[in-house]
C-alpha cells in the first residue's frame, strides 16, 4: 500500500512538474521558431531581500505562470449551468491523471535495504500487471470527453458549444485508427500489458520498424487525440476564439490547460511504449526478461525510457510551429478515408506476417526471417500508403472551387 | 402422449413445490430486505418530479434507510476497507442509477447514466473482471452515453424537454415503481432467499480460498485473465462473436446507406448546375 502511495506521488508530481516545464520549453521553442526570445526573465526573485535578481534562463517561468493563474480572478458568468460548468474541468483532469495508474515509468528497481528491510524488486508503475492495461487508457481517454463536451455545453455560449461538438467529433473519429494502429502492436506482442509489450519489443525488435503504417497511423491518431495542432480545432482562436474552455477562467481555465498537456505527455508516453521500444535500447539495457536487473542498468532504462519520450515531446511542439491547422472537412477525410483503410491495412498485414511466422517460421528468430518480415512490412506500407494517396489525394487548395462555383448562392457566374 | 403427460404432471408437481415454498406473511414481515424495497419504491415515488413539498428531501432519505437496511441483509465481508469500498461503489452506481430516471433535464440524466456505469465498471473492478469493466467504460460510457449526450445537446440546448413539462399523472409514475420494486423484490428472493436474521461474518478462511479458487487457470484473478478471455470468446463463443460483428457491419452499411440517401453524386450535381 505504501508502495503504491509512494509510486503515485512521484507520478503525479514528476508529471505535474514536467508539463509546467514543457510550457516554458514550448515558448522557447515557439520564440525559436518565431524568430523572438521568449520568456527567459523569470529567475529566483532576490529583490525581495533585498538582493539582485537572478534571471536563470527564465527557469522560474512555470512558477510565475502557476501563481498567476492560481490569483487570478475565477469569474462565473452567470448564464452557464453551474453544477456542470464545474464539474467539467475536474473530470477532463482526474481522466487524465488516471491514465497514468497503467502507465509504466520505467522498468524495475533493483531489491533494496530500507530501514534494515528488504524491498523487492520494485515495478514502475502505479498498478504493475493490469492485464487490460492498454483499454484501461483508451476507456479513460474516452472519459476525457465528457470533460470538452460538458465545458462545451455548461458555457451556455455558441462558440463554447461548437468548440465542443467539434472537439467530440474528432475525439470519437480518431479513436478508430488509434485502436487499429494499436492492434497490430498487440497481435504481434500478444498480451495488453504494457510493460510485457516493452518486454516483447525488446525480444522481437521495435514495432515502429517492424509495423511503419501501424506507427504512422497511430502518431497521426495520437496528434489528433491530444487536439494538437494540426488537429486543434476544437480551440481554433480564429473561428471559436478559445473553443470549448472560451468562458472558463483562472484555476479552471488552468485545469483544463494542464489536462490537454497531460494528453500530449500521455500520447508521447504511449508512442514510446507501443512502438519506440519503451526502455529498450541495443547493448545497454540488459536481458529483456530478466526479474532482477543491476542498478547500473535500472538506470539506463530509465533513462532511455525518459530520453524517447522527451524526443517524442520535443517532435509533438515542433510539428506545432511547422504545420498549419487543418480543415474541418480535411480532418474528417484524413481519418475516415485514409486513416481507417491504413489501419485496417495494417492490421491485416501484421495478421497475416505472423500467421506465416507462426506456420513455416522456424522457432528461435533468425536474422534471415526478421529482415524478411520488416522488408513485407515495408512493401506493404508503401503500397498502402500509394495507394490510399493516389485514391483520397487530400485536399489542401483552399481557395473556391471553380467547377462549384454556379452551385454557390451569391455566385458571381 | 404418456411422454406429455409426464412433463405436464412434473410442472404441475413443481408449481405446488414452489407455492408450498413461499414464505408465510410473518416471515416477509420480518424480512429487512423486504422493508427495505418498500422504502426504495417509496423513495423513487417521491424523487420522480412531483408536487409534494419537500418530496425530494424525504425521497432522499428514505432511499438512505432503505439502503442501509439493505446493506444490512448481506454477510459481512471480513475486511473493512473491502466492505467500505463495496459499499461506496454499491451506493455511487445506484445512487446514481436513481438521479438517472428522476432528473428532470435529459443532459443531467445522461450524465448520471455514465456516472452509473463507472460505479458499475468498479463493481466488476472490484472483483477482478478487469476486462468486463474496462469495455463497459469503453461501450458504455465512451461510446453510447456520449453519443445519447451529443443528440441531445443537439436536440435541446435549451435543457428541459417538452416531455417533462407534462405530467402524466400519478397511475403511470406509481405503476412503474411498483412494477420495478416487485422485479427487484423478486429477483432479490430467489438469489438470496428470505432472511430474517441477520447472516454471520464471512470467515477470512473462506475469503482467502475463494480468492485462491479465483487466481486458478480459468479464474478471474490469474495473469492469463485476458488470454483466457480471449480463448474463450473465440472458441466456444465463436459464431455469436461472428454475428454479433456481422450485426455491427450491416448496421454501419445502414448508416451509411441512410446518410447519402437521396444526394446525387457530386459530378451529377454540378451537371445540373451548370445546364
Amino acid at each position: 500500500m505504501l508502495e503504491i502511495l509512494i509510486k503515485s506521488a512521484v507520478l503525479i508530481g514528476g508529471i505535474m512538474t514536467a508539463a509546467a516545464y514543457f510550457v516554458l520549453l514550448e515558448r522557447r521553442m515557439a520564440a525559436w521558431v518565431q524568430d523572438r526570445i521568449g520568456p527567459s526573465r523569470v529567475g529566483a526573485p532576490l529583490s525581495l531581500l533585498g538582493l539582485k535578481d537572478l534571471r536563470l534562463w527564465g527557469l522560474g517561468q512555470p512558477a510565475a505562470d502557476g501563481l498567476k493563474m492560481i490569483m487570478k480572478e475565477e469569474y462565473t458568468p452567470s448564464h452557464v449551468d453551474r453544477r456542470l460548468y464545474v464539474v467539467a474541468p475536474i473530470v477532463i483532469l482526474a481522466a487524465a491523471i488516471a491514465t497514468y495508474a497503467v502507465i509504466p515509468f520505467g522498468s524495475l528497481l533493483p531489491p533494496m535495504e530500507i530501514g534494515g528491510e528488504k524491498v523487492g524488486p520494485i515495478q514502475l508503475t502505479v498498478a504493475p500487471g493490469v492485464d487490460v492495461g492498454i483499454i484501461y487508457v483508451f476507456a479513460l481517454s474516452s472519459i476525457a470527453v465528457y470533460g470538452v463536451i460538458l465545458g462545451g455545453w455548461a458555457s451556455n455560449n455558441k462558440y463554447s458549444f461548437l468548440g465542443g461538438l467539434r472537439s467530440s467529433a474528432q475525439l470519437i473519429a480518431y479513436e478508430l485508427p488509434l485502436g487499429l494502429g494499436i492492434l497490430g502492436v498487440v497481435l504481434a506482442s500478444g498480451s495488453l500489458n504494457l510493460e510485457r509489450i516493452m518486454a516483447a519489443q525488446a525480444a522481437q525488435g521495435w514495432y515502429a520498424i517492424l509495423q511503419p503504417l501501424g506507427f504512422v497511423v497511430f502518431v497521426v491518431a495520437a496528434f489528433a487525440e491530444a487536439a494538437r495542432l494540426p488537429f486543434d480545432l476544437p480551440e481554433c482562436e480564429q473561428e471559436l476564439i478559445g473553443g470549448y474552455h472560451t468562458e472558463y477562467a483562472g484555476m479552471k481555465l488552468l485545469l483544463f490547460l494542464v489536462a490537454e498537456f497531460l494528453h500530449m505527455i500521455t500520447a508521447s508516453f504511449l508512442i514510446v511504449i507501443l512502438f519506440l521500444g519503451g526502455w529498450h535500447f541495443p547493448l545497454i539495457t540488459g536481458e529483456a526478461d530478466a526479474t532482477i536487473i543491476s542498478w547500473p542498468v535500472a538506470l539506463a532504462r530509465l533513462l532511455v525510457l525518459h530520453g524517447k519520450i522527451f524526443l517524442v515531446i520535443v517532435f509533438f511542439m515542433w510539428v506545432r510551429w511547422s504545420w498549419p491547422r487543418f480543415r474541418f472537412d480535411q480532418l474528417m477525410n484524413l481519418a475516415w478515408k485514409i486513416m481507417l483503410p491504413l489501419g485496417i491495412v495494417n492490421f491485416v498485414a501484421v495478421a497475416v506476417l505472423e500467421e506465416i511466422r507462426h506456420s513455416y517460421g522456424p522457432d528461435e528468430s533468425t536474422w534471415a526471417w526478421s529482415l524478411g518480415i520488416i522488408a513485407a512490412s515495408w512493401v506493404v506500407f508503401a503500397a498502402a500508403w500509394l495507394l490510399t494517396s493516389v485514391a483520397n489525394p487530400l485536399v489542401t487548395d483552399n481557395r473556391p472551387r471553380r467547377d462549384l462555383a454556379p452551385l454557390e448562392v451569391d455566385s458571381p457566374l | 402422449m404418456s411422454h406429455w403427460l409426464l412433463t405436464e404432471t412434473l410442472h404441475l408437481s413443481e408449481a405446488l413445490l414452489l407455492a408450498e415454498g413461499l414464505p408465510g406473511w410473518r416471515e416477509v414481515l420480518l424480512c429487512r430486505s423486504f422493508w427495505a424495497i418498500l422504502l426504495g419504491g417509496l423513495a423513487v415515488w417521491l424523487l420522480l418530479p412531483n408536487r409534494i413539498a419537500y418530496g425530494k428531501t424525504l425521497g432522499g432519505v428514505l432511499g438512505i434507510i432503505g439502503a442501509g437496511l439493505f446493506a444490512a441483509d448481506w454477510p459481512l465481508l471480513g475486511n473493512w476497507t473491502d466492505q467500505g469500498v463495496f459499499w461506496l461503489l454499491a451506493l455511487i452506481t445506484i445512487g446514481a442509477a436513481a438521479s438517472t430516471i428522476c432528473s428532470r433535464s435529459p443532459v443531467y440524466s445522461a450524465i448520471w447514466f455514465a456516472l452509473s456505469i463507472l460505479g458499475t465498471a468498479g463493481l466488476f473492478f472490484y472483483n477482478g473482471a478487469q476486462f468486463l469493466g474496462v469495455a463497459t467504460v469503453v461501450v458504455y460510457a465512451g461510446a453510447i452515453v456520449v453519443t445519447f449526450l451529443f443528440v441531445i445537446m443537439l436536440a435541446q440546448p435549451a435543457g428541459h424537454s417538452d416531455y417533462d413539462r407534462i405530467t402524466w399523472g400519478w397511475f403511470p409514475k406509481t405503476f412503474s415503481v411498483l412494477t420495478a420494486a416487485v422485479f427487484v423484490g423478486l429477483l432479490t428472493m430467489l438469489l438470496g432467499n428470505l432472511k430474517t436474521a441477520a447472516e454471520a461474518p464471512v470467515e477470512p478462511a473462506a475469503l482467502a480460498a475463494a480468492a485462491e479458487r479465483l487466481e486458478q487457470p480459468g479464474g478471474v484473478l490469474n495473469s492469463a485473465h485476458m488470454a483466457n478471455v480471449g480463448k474463450h470468446l473465440f472458441t466456444e463463443h465463436l459464431i455469436s462473436v461472428e454475428l454479433a460483428g456481422t450485426l455491427l457491419l450491416a448496421a454501419l452499411v445502414g448508416a451509411v446507406a441512410m446518410a447519402i440517401q437521396g444526394k446525387p453524386r457530386l459530378a451529377t450535381q454540378i451537371e445540373e448546375a451548370l445546364r
